[in-house]
């Protein structure tokens, strides 16, 4: 089965800086390839070019002054293998990554590849929006460092004509932080139904401020505003907890596809934004 | 285009279409012991290692990989001279029609080079992309673990 009829050639550059000129001289025929798993499964049938990102030695995890660095070609496999992100925000980011997809699919998502086609469902792209993640856009002689919200607002499909994730920079959150994924599954292996992550910081049980992301909508993830203005200046209870429970299900963005309903979505929404809340107050106690 | 594999530790050259994923361009080229089944990396009948990682071989584009180890089934044994893990399987009974058997065992190979001692959650995890339709997974898990008392012991008996 010939999965990209239209494919004339594919390139191997060595350096950022070539990589950006392919892109440019092809233009929107053109395709950069991270792990391959998205345009597999749903070729692009006007791409006529594709460049593979495998000799840019941009699979890593590294420790910086900056951040944690996340290389674009590195694969969920390699997150979970990382010590860093073993031990990162007290390991709730590291419980998340193996709940993802498959062991195989795990061996070829990568997080370049995820932040650059934001799927509805990507689990990656919802992780990353809770931790207010940094996206290095580079064009080989200029890197730029976008919030990930901003990455988004700008039309990030037409960024990527232009420049290609780098890295991304994960903030090392101080112990005062609180970050929590949830993703709700039919089976062990299915694609998230709904998912959520918050980060919250807080003095005691007061919230200082908030961030709460949503995704597997069914549209893609985004970072619910009112929710985090919602618990700022709040005090963890289990009453807050019910509270903004009730609040998310009444102002979240969801809708209904093939797979769930948005009155199931909106359900599950506050069942998360619930339990996030009480996971939040006993790390407190 | 042309690309060179080395298949099973011989090196191999096959003249390919640049959008053709490597199921394909293996099984053209004789390697019909990969299975292939949904075409979305769902199902794991077509698990191959590159590199020594199980990856779905429907899904990654065969330019991509140009260059690369590749080690399909029959890489790590044979009928006279089976991989532990290959004679666990039949003797435990994880095998029926044998479609997913191939790649279950690909993972299951991948796993234990990784973690010699791996827990049933371990090994649970690490078979997730591997769909059966007949055996069911108890005796695939069984078969495993077999197979790690095998490989301890040092014989396949
Ligand atoms: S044929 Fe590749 S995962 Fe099903
Ligand atoms: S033995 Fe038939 S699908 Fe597994």
């Amino acid at each position: 089965m010939l999965k990209l009829k239209g494919i004339e050639e594919v390139y191997y550059p060595q350096t950022i800086k070539e990589t950006v000129d392919i892109l440019r001289s092809h233009g929107d025929l053109a395709e950069v390839v991270g792990g391959g798993l998205d345009i597999s499964v749903f070729p692009n049938p006007r791409i006529k070019f594709l460049i593979f990102l495998d000799n840019l030695n941009l699979s890593y995890v590294k420790d910086s002054s900056e951040g944690i660095k996340i290389g674009a070609m590195t694969t969920i496999t390699n997150l979970i293998e990382s010590d860093l992100i073993k031990d990162y925000m007290g390991g709730c980011v590291h419980s998340v990554l193996p709940e993802i997809a498959t062991e195989l699919l795990r061996n070829q998502i990568t997080v370049g590849g995820s932040l650059g086609k934001r799927e509805p469902y990507s689990d990656i792209v919802t992780l990353l929006y809770g931790l207010n993640g940094k996206i290095v856009l580079s064009d080989g002689e200029w890197d730029e460092i976008v919030s990930i919200n901003d990455f988004y607002k700008e039309n990030f499909k037409r960024l990527l004509k232009e420049r290609i994730i780098k890295e991304v920079i994960l903030e090392k959150y101080p112990k005062d932080y609180f970050f929590s994924m949830k993703r709700y599954v039919r089976n062990a292996t299915d694609i998230a139904l709904f998912n959520m992550a918050t980060l919250l910081k807080t003095e005691g049980k007061m919230i200082t401020s908030a961030r709460v992301a949503a995704g597997s909508r069914p549209k893609p993830a985004y970072l619910m505003q009112g929710a985090g203005e919602f618990l700022k200046g709040r005090e963890l209870s289990e009453d807050l907890a019910e509270e903004f429970g009730k609040f998310v299900e009444e102002h979240i963005e969801v809708g209904t596809d093939t797979r769930t309903t948005e009155e199931y979505r909106k359900n599950l929404s506050h069942i998360y934004a619930k339990r996030i809340l009480l996971e939040a107050l006993e790390a407190a106690k | 285009m042309k690309v060179k594999y080395i298949i099973n530790g011989k090196e191999e050259e096959y003249e390919i279409h640049p959008g053709e994923v490597l199921l394909d361009v293996l099984r053209r080229n004789g390697h019909s012991e990969i299975k292939g089944n949904c075409y979305l990396g769902t199902c794991g009948a077509c698990t191959v290692l590159i590199d020594g990682e199980p990856h779905t071989s429907c899904t990654i584009l065969a330019a991509k990989v140009n260059g690369k180890h590749i080690t399909t089934i029959k890489g790590i044994g044979d009928l006279n001279n089976p991989h532990p893990l290959q004679k666990a399987f039949v003797d435990v009974g994880a095998v029926q029609c044998g479609f997913c058997t191939p790649g279950t065992i690909l993972s299951a190979y991948a796993l234990l080079k990784k973690n010699p001692n791996p827990t049933d959650e371990d090994i649970k995890k690490a078979l997730d992309g591997n769909l059966c339709r007949c055996t069911g997974y108890v005796q695939q898990v069984e078969a495993v673990k077999f197979a790690v008392k095998l490989l301890k012991e040092g014989k396949d008996e």
